[in-house]
């Protein structure tokens, strides 16, 4: 099993600065829900990991906890991880894309 | 070449994988999008075999992301780590044998601008120091000295990392690396002096850890050589595995480098300012006014 990159809703929706996006050194991979968090009463959306595509390099840690100083990023074994965004999963609309959570590794195990 | 195609033969649409579908329907083609935008649209570069935490994937990626018009660009890589991205992304990429890009791109050039006459089509070579500075170093130079009108891109990580650690000419003196166990004897090769007297442009200097930097070098580079003349990045992208840095730490070490021997550059002939500020609006480039006339 390997680590992949995972981000807390909450945290992360409580100023989604979107920094970590803009350094994962993965193309789409770190993407960006406009209505994450809508549920919970944030209104800035959340961005989120199709952890399928991450390296598990832990840049964007580095970049949330020390650039951003939010800490909204851990690295997390895949299999402990739960439901999360998969590349198949994700849907882009007008300037936001969202995902359909399933696990990872169902299937494989 | 054009926004056609990038869409769908009719009738085929449905049967195209879901990323080819997403990138038709939801990539950059077309739009103006930015790197701060990145995350909500999807981006021209795919999945590819570069080493995790690579400072030099993400250079590349900001550097796809901010071409002005990605479809009427074409990349000419080499040998190197780089091209392993580069040649994964819905652009068209030319591969010079090692060393040849510059030669290949100078063509490629030529031909696309008989071919296509006024309408701009971009080049940009994205190339690695060895490539660039060492075996291709004839061709990077006659290039610019014969003002070829497209992008010179260095991926400078200061080491050959595809082939496992030998020194190049811009490593930096007295380093050890693994094929150079007695540490390199002569200083790092000053390829910006040799840009700007040979003739290019715009010249810069870049370290990916400043996402809208090297978004803003890009796209200046890319929209000076389409008419004025060359222009040359150079950017810092570690290699991880030959300088054995921490992944998590690959941003850190991208910052002391910046701030100890890797600062933000940027020379522009005025001719390239006069050009950005009339035909695309960059501001900062416009003549000073002159002096406020005094009230009475
Ligand atoms: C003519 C020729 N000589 C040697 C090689 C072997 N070779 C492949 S990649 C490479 C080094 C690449 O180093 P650099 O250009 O600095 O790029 P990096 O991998 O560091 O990004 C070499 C020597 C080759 N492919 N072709
Ligand atoms: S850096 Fe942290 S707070 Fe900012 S968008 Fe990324 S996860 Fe959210
Ligand atoms: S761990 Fe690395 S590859 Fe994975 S999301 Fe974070 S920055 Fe991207
Ligand atoms: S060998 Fe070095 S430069 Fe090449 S992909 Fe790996 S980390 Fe990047």
């Amino acid at each position: 099993m390997y680590l992949v990159a995972n981000i807390e809703t909450e945290i992360c929706a409580a100023t989604s600065c979107k920094l970590c996006t803009q350094y994962c050194p993965e193309a789409n991979t770190i993407l960006y829900d406009n209505a994450a968090g809508e549920d919970k009463g944030f209104k800035y959306g959340a961005a989120y990991v199709a952890v399928d595509r991450c390296k598990g390099c832990a840049q964007c840690v580095w970049v949330c906890d020390n650039m951003a100083k939010h800490n909204a990023i851990k690295m997390e074994m895949i299999d402990q991880i739960g439901e999360t965004a998969l590349t198949e999963n994700v849907t882009y609309g007008e300037k936001t894309s969202s995902a359909v959570l399933a696990n990872p590794v169902r299937g494989q195990m | 070449m054009s926004l056609d195609y990038v869409k769908f033969t009719p009738g085929f649409g449905k049967f195209m994988p879901k990323e080819y579908r997403d990138m038709v329907e939801h990539g950059p083609f077309g739009k103006k999008v930015s790197v701060s935008q990145v995350g909500t649209f999807k981006e021209i570069l795919e999945e590819h075999p570069m080493c995790a935490g690579c400072a030099m994937t993400l250079f590349i990626r900001l550097a796809i992301v901010a071409f002005p018009n990605p479809e009427d660009t074409i990349t000419v890589g080499t040998a190197g780590c780089g091209r392993l991205a580069i040649s994964q992304a819905a652009i068209p990429f030319v591969y010079g044998n090692y060393g040849d890009q510059n030669g290949v791109a100078s063509g490629l050039t030529r031909g696309l601008r008989l071919r296509f006459g006024d309408k701009p089509k971009d080049v940009v070579v994205m190339a690695g120091d060895g490539g660039m500075a060492d075996i291709g170093f004839a061709q990077t130079l006659h290039s610019w000295f014969r003002k070829e009108k497209f992008t010179t891109i260095m991926l400078d990580n200061e080491v050959y990392g595809n082939t496992g650690g030998q020194e190049s000419g811009m490593t930096n003196k007295n380093q050890v690396l693994k094929m150079a166990p007695l540490g390199k004897k002569f200083e790092k090769m000053d390829m910006l002096g040799m840009a700007k007297v040979s003739g290019c442009a715009y010249v810069a200097t870049v370290v990916p850890n400043n996402p809208r930097r090297v978004e803003s070098v890009i796209k200046k580079a890319v929209l000076v050589a389409r008419e004025i003349g060359p222009s040359y990045i150079q950017a810092y992208t570690s290699c991880n595995i030959e300088y054995a840095i921490p992944t998590d730490k690959v941003m850190e070490d991208a910052k002391t480098v910046e701030t100890d021997r890797y600062k933000f550059s940027e020379y522009i002939t005025d001719e390239a300012k006069e050009y950005l500020s009339q035909l695309y609006g960059y501001k900062e480039y416009l003549p000073k006014p002159a002096a406020a006339v005094e009230k009475r």
